[in-house]
């Protein structure tokens, strides 16, 4: 909240200096709803990379200034938003809220004519339902997701596996996509589970998938409270299949919140941690906040970069010309595995390499190294 | 067999929390009328102060304990005085209240939402993770110090009403308002001591509970509707009343996720068939108010 306000101040302030030199940059974020623990360090990314380009000068010798508002999720409330941002004079719109709330925005970036880029959703449908082509997704998609975890599984030659996830619309639609893969893969599933939302123990989920004994676990559930649940009675039940999970294991929370029960569980990511990018953004970072980065820190450092690297390629800050310059992106950024860069290749506007996802494990409470990197 | 024993004890555990829920409602609702659905949010409150003395400061617990339930009292008894004395004594309907106490439930929710991180935040354990067997019931620590703590509560709440003269004025109140006031009974006083109560026992499910499923600003609203749930199975009459409706919804769910030939997902729907069902059936719940 305090970096918010600072940014909002520095721009305030340089927008008393130099009245018509800043250029406008329009954040949607989620600041009290269901997204707001993807939403919130993505957003102090944004800001600390914004500041950091500030401090190197700004782009075509202009300082950003961000404008950020608060959509809490909600497709009502999220085009709305789109539209006071535009005509506050943002000229690109950085969606850091919820797919379905993003998805709304660009019915009036695309009326509009208004650049919009999301650095962190994962929806499929964001770029093939609306043709819009305002619009970029540079966020991994959810089937690259899927397809990553399941080349590294594929790699064990699992024959019977069990799927566990929540009654969350992004959990039920996660393990509906790791059962479709899997049966694809002649993977036989042997249990499917559902841990509801506000559950006190997943017991008997847990007893029943020991019961169907599986060689392997996959976990498709979004909700950390809930996915805390599964590993405690893992861990008290004293199973010893692996566990395979979805990005959900990706926020790092699980560090301290489940605090000795993590070890060995592997989750796709899309960040590595031994990545040049990574190593200069996490000291750069650390040096201005005092703080340790996290990967989410990444999607929406990634944002506010590949806006700004547009809006410099097109040398100037029409929209139409930034429009033009993004298409042509070739960024190599934080997120993605080692020496992937974003590009929307073929008039495509999904940014994320299919092959840029890696698989990695927690090791000591911590998330550890990469074993596996892309779809193969 | 050992499934089901160790089933048992997990189901048992999480039945105590819902009947800790169900009390925190009847402790209300039996002097006043008022349904209070802040109480989910209230166990929240009591889960982050979990999470603040036991965790981040390190109390002992039992210190952090007493300090976190006593707080919840401090909490209850503001919430009568701001959100429902003021519209009794105003001689508002019994509406009024409720809904001002829904107020109260997103007021308490975005006021953690903004003060904590959005993750789940961890709550430590009373003793360490760890198994407990006596022959072939076997469970965590937790399940049994849960267990442990909810008789304790239940016995103390039903001794409360059963031998002492603040507990009859409960009753004297719950049968008839009026004439308990005629009768010198300080109602305002019953009623403040009524939700500072139900505070203390919502705070003590969230407290117990946190620690398997985190300190979470999203986790009220579903202890709130399985502390209804078992209410409802179990009666606003009689304490006892809200430990078993809590007990029974808890083994239903747990049984049929475990044993029912169905979906899962098909499970989450037995709480809701349950409440349907002894509102059609059977509005009083289980076990009557004696007369």
């Amino acid at each position: 909240m305090k970096k918010v306000l600072a940014a909002l101040a520095l721009g305030a302030m340089a927008l008393g200096a130099h009245a018509q030199e800043t250029i406008k940059i329009g954040v949607i974020t989620d600041r009290v709803g269901v997204s707001k623990p993807y939403s919130e360090p993505a957003t102090e990314g944004v800001i600390f990379g914004a500041e950091e380009i500030n401090r190197k000068g700004g782009v075509l010798g202009r300082k950003i200034e961000l404008l950020v508002e608060d959509d809490q999720s909600r497709p009502d409330i999220s085009a709305a938003l789109a539209r006071k941002l535009v005509d506050q004079g943002a000229v690109f719109i950085l969606s850091v809220s919820l797919s379905p709330a993003t998805q709304q925005q660009q019915t009036v970036t695309m009326e509009a004519k208004t650049p919009q880029m999301t650095p962190m959703n994962s929806a499929d449908y964001l770029t093939t339902q609306l043709d819009n082509p305002y619009f970029w997704q540079t966020g991994p998609l959810g089937s690259v997701q899927i397809a990553t975890l399941l080349a590294h599984a594929k790699s064990k030659n699992f024959k019977r596996v069990a799927v566990i996830t929540d009654n969350s619309d992004l959990g039920q639609a996660i393990a509906k996509a790791f059962k479709g893969t899997m049966e694809k893969a002649g993977m036989q599933i042997v249990a499917d589970e559902v841990v509801a939302r506000g559950a006190t123990t997943a017991m008997p989920q847990l007893q029943k998938i020991r019961a169907a004994n599986p060689q392997a676990m996959f976990l498709a559930g979004v909700l950390t409270a809930e996915n805390v649940l599964i590993f405690r009675a893992y861990r008290e039940l004293g199973l010893k299949f692996p566990i395979h999970s979805s990005y959900n294991l990706s926020v790092p929370i699980y560090e301290t919140v489940a605090k000795g029960l993590v070890n060995g569980v592997t989750f796709v990511d899309a960040y590595d941690p031994d990545k040049p990018e990574v190593k200069a953004f996490e000291a750069a970072y650390r040096k201005a906040t005092g703080r340790a980065s996290q990967n989410l820190h990444g999607y929406g450092y990634d944002g506010i970069n590949l806006i700004a690297d547009a809006i410099r390629r097109a040398g100037s800050t029409d929209k139409e010309k930034i429009r033009a310059a993004m298409q042509q992106t070739s960024y190599a950024g934080v997120m993605g595995a080692k020496g992937m860069k974003y590009t929307f290749p073929e008039g495509k506007r999904v940014g994320f390499d299919p092959n840029g996802m890696v698989v990695r494990v927690y090791e000591k409470d911590k998330q550890g190294r990469v074993l596996h990197i892309g779809t193969k | 067999m050992r499934d089901f024993l160790e089933l048992a004890v997990s189901a048992t555990a999480s039945g105590c929390i819902y009947g800790l829920m169900a009390l925190a409602y009847l402790l209300m609702i039996r002097p006043t009328g008022i349904i209070n659905f802040a109480v989910g949010e209230w166990a929240m409150v009591a889960a982050f102060g979990g999470h603040l003395l036991l965790y981040r400061w390190e109390w002992p617990y039992a210190i952090g304990m007493v300090v976190v339930i006593a707080f919840m009292m401090v909490v209850g008894w503001v919430t009568e005085r701001l959100a429902v004395r003021p519209l009794v004594e105003r001689g508002a309907p019994i509406l009024a209240p409720i809904l001002a106490l829904l107020g109260v439930l997103v007021v308490t929710r975005e006021i953690i939402s903004v003060s904590f991180p959005p993750d789940p935040l961890p709550v430590p354990f009373p003793f360490d993770i760890g198994r407990l067997e006596f022959g072939p019931i076997g469970g965590s620590y937790q399940s049994f110090f849960i267990i442990t703590v909810t008789l304790l509560v239940f016995v103390g709440a039903w001794l409360f009403f059963e031998k002492t003269l603040w507990g009859k004025s409960f009753e004297a109140v719950a049968l008839n308002r009026r004439a308990a006031a005629l009768m010198g009974i300080n109602l305002s006083r019953v009623t403040a001591l009524a939700f500072a109560g139900g505070a203390a026992a919502a705070g003590m499910a969230g407290l117990l509970v946190s620690p398997n499923i985190s300190a979470h600003y999203l986790m009220g609203v579903p202890l709130a509707i399985q502390g209804f749930t078992a209410l409802v199975i179990g009666g606003v009459g009689r304490v006892e009343g809200a430990l078993l409706g809590g007990l029974l919804l808890a083994f239903a769910e747990q049984l049929t996720a475990r044993y029912a030939p169905i979906p899962s997902g098909f499970a989450q729907g037995v709480p809701l068939l349950f409440l349907i069902v002894f509102l059609l059936v059977r509005p009083t719940g289980l076990l009557k108010a004696r007369a």
